[in-house]
C-alpha cells in the first residue's frame, strides 16, 4: 500500500508506463488495455551524449515538433530515464483530496484501475492525454493562431487556441468535452495552456485521480533541449480537491516507430478497431 | 403502424444513446438513477432520482421524481468511508397528502458506471426497501 501510495504521486505516473519496472503493479496499472504494449520500447537509444539545443523557428519561437528534415514525436513511455515525476511532486498522502475523491482514488488503485474508461476506448483528456504510450505530436500553426496536439492513441487531437485576448466560454454555455476548451500563450519559452470545460466521462489521469467538471487545468510545456519536454500541470478542481496543486514529469523525444524501427512517426492506432484481446479485459 | 414502430425504434435508440452518453466518473452520486421502493416485491413505487453536485461547499442536491410532482432532495450526505448515502424529501403520496421521505442506503459497485444505491426508504412511518441504479 505504501509503495502504491508513494508512486501515485501525481502526474507522475506518467511513470506508470515504463520507467519503473515495479511501477505498473505498484500503481495498480496493468498496462493500457486496448493498446499494443508499450510503444517504442525496442530500439530505444539512451542518450549517450548531451542533447542538441532546443530547436526554434526563424522568429525565435520554440519548435515543439520536429525540426526541418527530422522526424519524431513525444512519448512518455520511451525510456527508463524519462517519464518519472519531477522533484517536488506530491505523494498521494500529500494530495489535497476531498474525502470522496480520496476514497474513490484508493478504490481505483486497489482494483488495479480496472474501471478506467480508457479500456472502453473513451478519449483520454487532461493529463491522461500525455500518458498514452502511443505518443503525441505537436503541430504549431501560428498563422492560424492555434497549436494542434495529436495523440497517437485513437488519433484524438486537441486544439490549443492562441488568439491574443481569447477567453473561455462561460460555464453555462461551454460545451463540456473530453479535451476541454484550451487557450494557450507563451511565457518566454514555455507554452502555457489553460483548459476548462472537461466532462466527467473519463479519467483525467491514468492512475485514477478523480476530477469533476469544475476542473481548471493549467499545463506548462517547456522544451528544455532537443530531446526533453518538461511537462508541468496545476490542477484547480474545487469539486475533488481542497486547493490547487501541481506536479510534472519529463517527456522524451522519440525518433523510432512503435516497433523500434527508425522513423519517428506515429502510426495509425485505433483502440476498438485494433483490439484483439477484449476477452481478457477486467473492466466492464 | 409502420410510423409507430419507427417512432418507437427511434425513441429506444435515443434512450440507449443517452444512457451511454451520461456515463460519468466524477462525484459518485451525480447522475440519474432509476428504481423502486416498497415494502415487498409486489408493492413497489417507481422512483427516479436526479442528483447534482456543487464543488464549492461539497453540496449534494437534486430532485426525487422530476416533473410536476417532484420533491427537492434535502439533507443529502455521502460518507466515503463506506459509501453510505442519506437524504430526505418532502413529497406527496398518491392521495395528495404530504409525506416525508427519509432514505438511507449504500452505493454498490462504486466503480461501475451503472452502480446502484440500496437500503431503506421510509415514507412517513412506513419502512420500505429500495434500490436505484444509475443510468
Amino acid at each position: 500500500m505504501k509503495r502504491s501510495v508513494s508512486l501515485a504521486a501525481f502526474l507522475l505516473l506518467l511513470v506508470a508506463t515504463v520507467g519503473y519496472p515495479q511501477a505498473p503493479e505498484a500503481t495498480g496499472q496493468r498496462g493500457q488495455r486496448g493498446e499494443r504494449g508499450a510503444r517504442g520500447q525496442r530500439g530505444q537509444q539512451q542518450p549517450s551524449q548531451p542533447a542538441a539545443p532546443t530547436p526554434r523557428f526563424k522568429d525565435g519561437t520554440v519548435n515543439l515538433s520536429a525540426a526541418a528534415g527530422e522526424k519524431g514525436f513525444w512519448n512518455v513511455g520511451t525510456t527508463s530515464v524519462y517519464g518519472r515525476g519531477l522533484p517536488g511532486n506530491l505523494t498521494a498522502e500529500q494530495i489535497p483530496f476531498e474525502p470522496w475523491a480520496k476514497a474513490l482514488f484508493q478504490y481505483r488503485q486497489a482494483t488495479s484501475t480496472k474501471d478506467d474508461p480508457h479500456a472502453r476506448c473513451v478519449p483520454d483528456g487532461g493529463i491522461h492525454f500525455w500518458q498514452l504510450t502511443n505518443g503525441v505530436e505537436i503541430i504549431q500553426q501560428p498563422e492560424l493562431n492555434r497549436i494542434i496536439m495529436v495523440a497517437g492513441h485513437n488519433h484524438i487531437w486537441k486544439v490549443v487556441h492562441m488568439e491574443p485576448g481569447r477567453v473561455h466560454p462561460s460555464p453555462d454555455v461551454i460545451t463540456y468535452g473530453y479535451l476541454g476548451d484550451a487557450i494557450g500563450h507563451w511565457e518566454g519559452d514555455t507554452l502555457v495552456i489553460d483548459t476548462v470545460g472537461f466532462n466527467e466521462k473519463f479519467w483525467f489521469h491514468r492512475g485514477g485521480l478523480p476530477h469533476t467538471s469544475e476542473m481548471h487545468l493549467i499545463e506548462r510545456l517547456t522544451r528544455v533541449d532537443h530531446d526533453t519536454l518538461k511537462y508541468e500541470a496545476t490542477l484547480d478542481d474545487p469539486g475533488a480537491y481542497t486547493k490547487p496543486w501541481s506536479g510534472g514529469s519529463l517527456i522524451r523525444w522519440q525518433t523510432t516507430n512503435y516497433d523500434g524501427s527508425p522513423g519517428g512517426e506515429i502510426d495509425e492506432y485505433y483502440c476498438m478497431d485494433n483490439e484483439r484481446d477484449s476477452q481478457h479485459f477486467a473492466s466492464k | 403502424m409502420k410510423l409507430r414502430a419507427y417512432i418507437a425504434i427511434c425513441f429506444l435508440a435515443c434512450f440507449a444513446l443517452s444512457a451511454a452518453a451520461f456515463a460519468q466518473e466524477g462525484h459518485p452520486l451525480v447522475g440519474t438513477w432509476h428504481g423502486s421502493w416498497g415494502v415487498d416485491d409486489k408493492n413497489r413505487n417507481d422512483v427516479t432520482l436526479v442528483i447534482t453536485f456543487t464543488g464549492k461547499g461539497q453540496i449534494i442536491s437534486g430532485v426525487v421524481n422530476p416533473g410536476s410532482n417532484s420533491a427537492p432532495i434535502q439533507k443529502a450526505t455521502l460518507d466515503p468511508a463506506n459509501w453510505a448515502v442519506h437524504f430526505e424529501a418532502d413529497a406527496k403520496d398518491s392521495g395528495g397528502k404530504p409525506v416525508h421521505y427519509v432514505v438511507d442506503g449504500k452505493i454498490e459497485d462504486i466503480g461501475s458506471v451503472h452502480r446502484s444505491i440500496a437500503g431503506t426508504w421510509t415514507a412517513g412511518t412506513a419502512r420500505n426497501n429500495f434500490k436505484v441504479t444509475r443510468d
